[in-house]
């Protein structure tokens, strides 16, 4: 019987493991496999070595585009780390202390949350769209048109106002992580720290801070991640090509105009797209192990 | 004066602090509000309503909007497709997430320490890095621009629902199993029988932001579901969008019917979503 039991197993995992290792696992391998090659998805595959690699980095028409899109990737990185979570944990410190209305509040900040990037896009077309929408109807009417703009048309802007809509759309996930890890925190600790009277700001900074910031990495970790793999909103409000003067272009969308759009020199070739998705994990691969290395030291022993 | 729920008393500055930022968080959860509200009144209107009085109640109630996306175009087939794509894709990835998480977590066997950190890969590579594969696989099988292929990519899509599983099969104890094993009962059995009533919660929480992900996404569709009869409601939106002057009140009313199911589901359920896609998700 016993033995019979350990080889159930195997019918329990077997289906989801086959379709896992086909679309999930083997996709990632095929992707570097594929950047070697010169390929137009159709026909013979030329091996061409890392000369994909070299296009990508040392072509004058193609370097530019990449770096700039990598440099906005990391711009919103920097984003992540410097302005979102600070707010995302700012805000759930604001519900841990049971601020007025703070059951209203935490309903309605996870809200856009369930709402799709292409909606909230719709969203920010109603208030922002230079012609029709409401901010500059607004400004008119109020009668400062001279306030008005291009919004996602101004490079000087589009990229703030793409931070905002990120911030309102997907802070809650965050928000919510961080004020779970709050309330774990032990009530004893609490206590006699209120015992031995320290203030709010010695609390928030000696006793919840370092207390729940380790298991913050995580969620740091797959912000990270999604910094990186950003597409949905870029996409739909500045367009396939990334806004004006590429002010709101991505990794990710580089990746798309060249494989499923135009492609290089007119030509398509799946293995440049593929060189661009490896140079993406990559990227992805060096950011997550520094910042884990960086968050690691604040890890207390408890 | 009130004590708080850490004990503390409050200074009078500290709760007008309090209360003005409550203020302004309120202000700023309004934005949902006005933002969902345009939309709604907006649909109501009639396109010439619409164009001179973009922001503002309609001058009549007018379902033209609703009657012409629901009655001509493809917009209903869109639809069709969505809810095809979510309910599919949901009941596949869930179901599979539950086998798999159930054979790791209650059985010993060699390389199970392996399998759990190998299901785990996909929580840590975006779709992103691998949807070019993706294209390519699908394509050689022949289910690109198909909703079934499509529905394979999401039912595989396990990683997350598995670990949140294999951590809650944990704590079921043993005995529920070993006395319904005294009695006769084979392995699936006890998995159908047993264990699925006794998860049913956790189960119906990762049920819920599964549907709700795959609900809303545009990416994959994009890419593996480009031509037109498959094509599902987030890209209807899109297309809208991007001429959105020509079909701004089509939009609306595009807009309000996507967004419909989303918002009640939130209204029903918000504490397990908040809970699914936070609690066991990324955290510890």
């Amino acid at each position: 019987m016993g033995k019979m039991r350990k080889k159930k197993h195997i019918l329990f995992i077997a289906p989801g493991f086959i379709l896992y290792t086909i679309f999930i696992i083997l996709p990632i391998f095929y992707v570097f496999y594929l950047s070697v090659f010169e390929w137009s998805g159709l026909g013979e595959m030329k091996f061409v070595g890392l000369e994909n690699f070299k296009t990508l980095i040392f072509n004058d028409r193609v370097a530019p585009t990449m770096f700039n899109a990598l440099k906005n990737n990391l711009k919103y990185l920097l984003c992540v780390w410097l302005i979102i979570t600070p707010f995302q944990y700012l805000i759930a410190y604001l519900l841990y202390i049971k601020i007025p209305a703070f059951k209203y509040i935490k309903f309605m900040i996870f809200m856009p949350y369930v709402i799709s990037s292409t909606i909230v896009s719709f969203f920010a077309t109603l208030l922002f769209s230079p012609n029709i929408g409401f901010l500059n109807k607004f400004f008119e009417w109020i009668g400062h048109s001279e306030w008005q703009s291009a919004w996602f048309g101004d490079p000087n802007r589009a990229f703030k106002l793409m931070i905002i809509l990120i911030i309102w759309q997907g802070a809650g996930s965050g928000i919510m992580i961080f004020y779970s890890n709050l309330m774990d925190i032990s009530q004893d600790i609490m206590e006699s720290c209120r015992i031995d009277g320290c203030n709010e700001w010695q609390r928030f900074f000696r006793i919840l801070l370092p207390l729940s910031l380790p298991s913050c990495a995580s969620i740091i970790t797959m912000s990270t991640i999604w910094a990186l793999a950003i597409f949905d909103m870029p996409f739909i409000l500045g367009g396939i090509n990334g806004g004006v003067n590429g002010c709101l272009d991505f990794a990710n969308m580089v990746f798309y105009r060249y494989t499923f759009g135009s492609g290089l020199n007119g030509k398509s070739n799946l293995g440049f797209g593929a060189s661009i998705c490896v140079l993406m994990f990559v990227v992805m691969l060096v950011v997550t192990v520094l910042q884990n290395k960086f968050l690691s030291k604040f890890e207390y022993d408890t | 004066m009130k004590r708080r729920r850490s004990g503390e008393i409050l200074s009078p500055t500290a709760r007008t602090a309090r209360g003005v930022l409550a203020a302004i968080l309120i202000v700023y959860t309004f934005t949902t509000v006005f933002v969902i509200g345009i939309t709604l009144l907006d649909s109501l209107k009639t396109k010439g309503d619409l164009v001179s009085n973009f922001v503002g109640l309609p001058k009549a109630i007018s379902f033209d909007s609703y009657k012409k996306i629901l009655f001509e175009g493809d917009f209903i087939n869109y639809f069709k497709n969505s809810i095809i794509l979510t309910v599919g894709g949901t009941v596949g990835c869930t179901f599979l997430a539950a086998l798999t998480a159930y054979g790791i977590s209650r059985y010993d066997f060699k390389g199970k320490s392996f399998l759990t950190a190998y299901f785990l890969i996909g929580m840590m590579v975006p779709v992103q890095v691998s949807v070019l594969p993706l294209f390519l696989i699908l394509k050689k099988i022949g289910l690109l621009n198909k909703l079934p292929g499509m529905i394979l990519v999401y039912m595989a899509g396990i990683s997350m629902a598995c670990f949140v599983f294999q951590k809650f099969f944990r704590t079921i104890p043993v005995e529920l199993e070993e006395s319904a094993r005294l009695d006769g009962a084979g392995d699936f059995t006890i998995f159908f029988c047993i264990i699925i009533p006794v998860c049913k919660p956790v189960i119906a929480t990762m049920a819920l932001i599964t549907a709700i992900q795959e609900w809303n996404d545009f990416y994959m569709p994009m890419v593996l579901l480009g031509s037109k009869n498959v094509k599902s409601l987030t890209l209807a939106i899109y297309q809208y969008i991007s001429q959105f002057t020509r079909y701004m009140s089509e939009s609306m009313a595009a807009v309000i019917i996507t967004l419909i199911p989303v918002i009640i589901l939130y209204f029903l359920f918000s504490s397990q979503i908040v809970e699914g896609l936070t609690g066991g998700a990324v955290k510890g």
